[in-house]
């Protein structure tokens, strides 16, 4: 089942979780474009923060570099990635035949997603594909690292041993329904778990009881993530336009109470309280941050959480 | 039912620009009930033809006919004798896409264009709102969710759903409009007492009997070639 | 005339000659008088009698009343008879005896007259025998004037005699030709002589000076010979002749006028609103008592003496008076006036073989028929009391046992009528319609009536017969899915129907009993399946495109103008009437009436300007006067289509023109029509 020391993966993510500690990750967006510089520049802000970053794919379907291209790149300059899959794009053939690239390009964790519908994003007129949805790529993938079966039932040459992740949503509907559906996500094969973007702590924490009645939180690691705000014309506008993200009110009276030169500040600060209160929330073991196109603020969120430096688990 | 919408005019009316004697053909059935394609859609889109031509200064014959459905041969036949008889040289079918293909299948060198634009298989909500409820896979997977099908009414087809787009109740493709679809199911399998099988797995499914496996036909063995009618 | 619905409306169905009403209603609103007048005369010869005095079934049954008040039935036919009298003079036509066989009618009420005029028009040689110097029997002499005007009478009669029919008037059978000779002379004899005697009652004092019979009393009266009357004057009795005597009596100038009657005022066989009528013109009403004694003093009337009537009718529903001797009342009167019933003269068939028992003509009801071969019966001396058109029915069934004897030798057993009606309007439908107030007339003022026998109900204007023509439901006339429709039961019919008619079960039905053919559904319906029963507007542009076929294409004034136009809204027939091809051609405004313009579907919208329309102009009804629930929300939902359309196919949204009427039609119309064109030519000249 496991590989040598009983890692499943041997990722670097992995080995920080397996340790006991605080996991830290990011969220790092190729280019629109073969921007290797661009995307080089970003790495190199984030390098030496977070134990891997998140690249993403094809984000709320707009085109960009390919998340296994970009990856590749992150394993080159030294920060380990997390390749995100949707299953938007490609259909189970490709997916299996990237997740094999990939891992030849020495990724070793991948998120698995259903990914935005293309209506979002630059190409609302593309065909999709959905031959699968996230739960179901999850078990494909699962299937070939343990089994070692493609999901024709084939035998996979060599082993790919990889980490894989879910996101979770907590501020979507039903409610009653967000931690099974999590729970399926994790039976499915999700190693970890990174939520989406925490503002209404309440809500989050009555999810964090679900999962952990249904003991999900010693089956999975996971992360809660967060966004800082940048200002308040941001934060409205992803009360109005996110869906499944509401900010409170409160929150966003408190940014506005700040001159606008100082939001971002307050921003962050807001982050920082709230990963100091989620730090004693049983059965978060990471953070994921998600400051979107905010990469050179990771370092300093980071320390002044006082998770920095980043361990070096062997 | 099939569902359909009329083709803007000026497309039809591009496709004709050629042709002296049109037929314009409803169908009786599925585009009569859903209000796109029946008798009286077939009068007016001849008319508004007759009129746009004779403006362009064109002297072409247009025609109206209506079948009771453009999928059978039966009823098919005596349009395509209408059509060699009176020397129609190119027909507009307002009937879904299978009537286009039935009708060009058999009617030789002449034309057949779509009048309507063929959407999907909806059920009648409330008067005037038709909603896509069956996307034809081939192999119906309703029984596992409470007789509503994730396939059609899901934007992103998911069969472990709602995905975290789902609001309220509403769907985030379209708030205003779509219900989430999961939601539903969610809802339905609680009123059924079946909620403990939404922690089910839904395997990958098999795309085969969908329009993925190639081109569908259904044989129905105790009516297929008799013998005796191929005799006479 | 061909009926519309194999039911009957339940106006026709309680007509005792099934005039033809929706359809005679439907030509006032088209404007075409003449063919209503044709509709009436068809079954009824005395069709202005009835304008006037008809107890009006029709309206009794009109199943508008569920939702607010019949149609004016009476009016209208008045209106009719009023207006086309031109018409009708020339629609006159003499019919030549070409049969040979010849018939005697003894007696020239509705229903002797009825029959003589039914027999000539088969060419039979009919001769009346009248033994007045006038026609029409109590029409002529036992109807006061203020109901009937002698002209109104008359040119119902003038009618019938224009057949060739011979009468012999002052001529009495009995006396002045004897029964034997007719029988001698002709093939056939109809005894219609009617009740024309009233009865007497034997109680003391009833020989005084000052008693009078009710029929010979009108009948002075309506020739201009009235009786002397005292000051005081009671009528006894509670039908309908029994109030006519009263306010015949009371327009003679006595200071009192009182009737009683055995009947509780709710039994009292009168019509409600004749009672009223009287009571009105201060005739006072004493219900259940019955007369006991007349009072007399030296041979003179002086009072009357009554006692309780405690029950009319026994259980058998049968005239068996009870009275409460010990309860009496009496009261000084002058004059007494009996009319408590009437009978037949059958004097003449003293020394005939014709069979008479008690007084009674003894005949067979099914064949019209007396005791001897040859010899038939209709008319009140055969069903007893009864109305004017139940006269006229028996008239026209005699007619037919007549001809049948003639032509065969055999007695005619008249079929049992079996009439399916449309039946009653549910109450579910009739909440959903629309209240339109019934147009009604003021009778002249009770004080200034009394004083003479001038009529006292004017009849309808002609913006009243229109406007409450347009009430009828039109019943049984409604949607029909036709018989060639591709119906695909899509239920757009159930959906859009205003009063929850239509119902689709395989495919759609329109119940005639409840359809209040609005023609919604038929202007909605994909299939173009459904048709309307009456006012047709399926065919709307093939009889556009044949109007414009016959104009001169060159000649015609343009921009043409195609305008739909709301017929309700006409307030006289200017522009109900059809216009010719050089008023078109003049004009350019082709004029399209439909009775409401919420029924005419996209197709009829789009397809003048194929037809070489400039414009189209639709002026439907003004602000909230539409007869049907939810047309106003269609139409203008439609126009809105039609216009994107219309943009679409290049003619221009704009060329679509809504109006609503204000003020009347011929007023505002012009003026829309005037808009259309000047509207038009700036948008050409832009």
């Amino acid at each position: 089942m496991t590989s040598t020391n009983g890692l499943k993966s041997g990722s670097n993510l992995e080995k920080v979780f397996r340790a006991g500690h605080l996991a830290v990750t990011c969220e790092c967006g190729p280019p629109k474009g073969a921007d290797v510089e661009h995307l080089k520049k970003k790495i190199q802000m984030i390098k030496g923060y977070v134990d891997a970053a998140n690249v993403t794919d094809n984000q709320t379907a707009v085109v960009r570099m390919s998340s296994i291209g970009a990856s590749a790149i992150l394993v080159q300059n030294g920060v380990e990635p997390v390749m995100q899959m949707v299953t938007r794009d490609r259909n189970r053939i490709a997916a299996q035949s990237d997740l094999f690239g990939a891992y030849a390009l020495g990724i070793r964790n991948m998120l698995c997603l259903t990914g935005d519908h293309q209506k979002f994003g630059n190409h609302p007129f593309a065909r999709n594909v959905f031959d699968m949805d996230s739960i179901q790529l999850l078990s494909m993938v699962r299937t070939i690292r343990d089994e070692g079966k493609v999901n024709s039932g084939e035998p996979v040459e060599g082993g790919v041993k990889m980490f894989f992740g879910a996101a979770a949503n907590p501020f979507a509907d039903p409610f009653e329904f967000r931690a099974i559906r999590m729970g399926k996500k994790i039976y499915a094969g999700a190693d970890f778990i990174q939520t989406q973007c925490i503002y209404d702590m309440p809500r989050f924490k009555e999810f964090m009881k679900m999962a952990r009645d249904m003991g999900l939180h010693e089956k999975a690691f996971i992360m809660a993530g967060l966004t800082p705000l940048k200002s308040v014309g941001m934060a409205r506008y992803m009360n109005r336009n996110v869906s499944g993200i509401t900010i409170p009110e409160e929150m966003i009276k408190r940014v506005a109470g700040v001159p606008k030169d100082k939001q971002a500040d307050e921003g962050i600060k807001i982050c920082l309280e709230q990963m100091a209160e989620l730090k004693e929330e049983e059965g978060i073991r990471g953070f994921h941050i998600m400051a979107i196109e905010w990469e050179e603020r990771i370092p300093e969120i980071v320390e002044r959480a006082g998770l920095y430096p980043r361990p070096r688990v062997d | 039912m099939i569902v359909a919408d009329p083709k803007p005019f000026q497309e039809v009316r591009g496709f004709l620009e050629n042709y002296r004697k049109i037929l314009i053909l409803g169908c009786g059935t599925c585009v009569t009930v859903c209000l796109s394609g029946g008798e009286a859609q077939a009068e007016l889109l001849a008319s508004g033809l007759r009129i746009a031509f004779k403006k362009d200064g064109k002297e072409v014959t247009v025609l109206e006919d209506t079948v009771q459905r453009q999928c059978e041969q039966e009823f098919v036949t005596p349009v395509l004798e209408r059509v060699k008889k009176e020397g129609i040289d190119a027909v507009v079918t307002l009937a879904c896409g299978v009537g286009v293909n039935f009708l060009s299948d058999r009617i030789g060198a002449v034309p057949v264009f779509p009048g309507v634009n063929t959407t999907f298989y909806g059920g009648n909500v409330e008067a005037g709102l038709w909603s896509e409820m069956c996307a034809g896979c081939g192999e119906c997977i309703t029984y596992l969710t409470g007789g509503i099908c994730p396939i059609a009414r899901c934007s992103k087809h998911l069969l472990n759903g709602p995905c975290g787009g789902s609001e309220k109740g509403m769907c985030e493709v379209d708030p205003k409009n779509t219900e989430c679809v999961w939601q539903l199911i969610y809802d339905r399998m609680k009123l059924l007492g079946r909620l403990d099988e939404m922690r089910n797995l839904l395997p990958m499914k098999d795309w085969r009997p969908a329009m993925d496996g190639g081109v569908r036909r259904t044989v129905r063995e105790h009516i297929y070639r008799l013998s005796y009618k191929s005799q006479t | 005339m061909e009926k519309e619905s194999h039911l009957y409306a339940t106006c026709s169905a309680a007509c005792p000659v099934h005039t033809d009403t929706r359809e005679y209603v439907r030509r006032i609103s088209t404007g075409d008088y003449e063919g209503a007048l044709d509709v009436l005369l068809e079954v009824n010869p005395f069709s202005s009698v009835c304008g006037r005095i008809c107890h009006h079934p029709c309206e009794s049954q009109c199943r508008r009343q569920v939702i607010d008040a019949p149609v004016g039935l009476r009016l209208l036919k008045r209106f009719v008879v009023e207006n086309t009298r031109e018409y009708r003079i020339q629609r006159r036509k003499k019919v030549e005896p070409v049969l040979g066989r010849k018939i005697a009618v003894i007696g020239s009420g509705p229903s002797g007259l009825t029959a003589a005029r039914d027999l000539a028009m088969l060419g039979y040689k009919v001769t009346v025998f009248e033994k007045d110097s006038m026609l029409g029997g109590m029409l002529a002499h036992a109807i006061p004037r203020y109901r009937l005007p002698v002209d109104a009478l008359q040119e119902d009669i003038d009618d019938i005699l224009a057949l060739g029919i011979e009468s012999r008037l002052n001529c009495e059978v009995g006396k002045d030709v004897s029964f034997k000779d007719l029988r001698k002379e002709y093939d056939a004899i109809l005894i219609a002589v009617g009740l024309a005697e009233s009865h007497s009652l034997p109680i003391p004092g009833i020989g005084s000076d000052g008693i009078l019979l009710g029929i010979p009393f009108l009948w002075d009266v309506a020739n201009g010979s009235p009786p002397t009357l005292g000051d005081r004057v009671m009528v006894i009795g509670g039908g309908n002749v029994a109030i006519d005597v009263a306010r015949a009596a009371k327009r003679l100038g006595p200071s009192q006028v009182i009737m009683a009657c055995l009947e509780s005022r709710e039994e009292m066989p009168a019509w409600k609103w004749e009672i009223e009528e009287a009571e009105e013109e201060g005739i006072s009403i004493m219900n259940s008592w019955g007369p006991k004694a007349i009072l007399e003093q030296n041979g003179k009337t002086t009072g009357i003496e009554f006692k309780r009537c405690t029950r009319v009718f026994d259980e058998n529903k049968r005239f068996n008076p009870q009275y409460d001797e010990s309860v009496t009342t009496s009261l000084d009167v002058d004059s007494v006036i009996l009319t408590i019933g009437q009978k037949a003269n059958l004097d003449f068939l003293k020394e005939t073989t014709v069979g008479v028992d008690r007084g009674r003509l003894i005949c067979d009801r099914e064949s019209c028929t007396a005791t001897e071969r040859g010899v038939f019966v209709s008319g009140e001396v055969m069903t007893g009391p009864g109305s004017a058109i139940q006269a006229v029915a028996t008239g026209h069934d005699v007619a037919r046992a007549i001809h049948h004897y003639l032509e065969t030798g055999e007695t005619l057993k008249l079929p049992q009528e079996s009439i399916e009606t449309i039946g009653e309007l549910p109450a579910q439908t009739a909440a959903r319609a629309r209240k339109f107030d019934h147009i009604d007339v003021r009778l002249t003022d009770a004080s200034q009536r009394i004083k003479d026998f001038s009529p006292i109900e004017p009849g309808y204007t002609e913006a009243q017969a229109l406007s409450e023509a347009r009430r009828c439901l039109a019943c049984g006339t409604g949607a029909v899915l036709a018989p060639s429709a591709q119906c695909a039961g899509c239920l757009t019919c159930v959906r859009i129907c205003p009063y929850g008619v239509a119902t689709v079960e395989r495919t759609a039905s329109m119940p005639a009993q409840e359809c209040l053919t609005c023609g919604l559904c038929a202007a909605e319906c994909p299939a173009a399946g459904v048709a309307l029963a009456r006012f047709a507007t399926n065919r709307v542009k093939e009889t556009l495109e044949s109007i414009l076929t016959d104009c001169s294409a060159e000649k015609i004034q343009r921009p043409l103008v195609v305008s739909y136009c709301c017929l309700y809204e006409a307030t006289s027939r200017k522009y109900l009437r059809e216009q010719t091809r050089s008023e078109i051609e003049e004009t350019g405004i082709l004029r399209v009436m439909v009775p409401c313009v919420g029924r005419l579907g996209s197709i009829d919208l789009v397809s003048p300007f194929e037809l070489g329309a400039d414009r189209v102009s639709i002026i439907a009804c003004h602000e909230t006067g539409c007869l049907y629930t939810g047309a106003e929300e269609l139409l203008e939902r439609r126009i809105q289509q039609a216009r994107r359309f219309l943009d679409e196919i290049g003619v221009g949204g704009e060329s679509l023109q809504f109006f609503r009427t204000h003020t009347s039609a011929e007023e505002s119309w012009p003026q829309f029509w005037r808009e259309s064109k000047e509207d038009l030519r700036a948008t050409s000249a832009a």
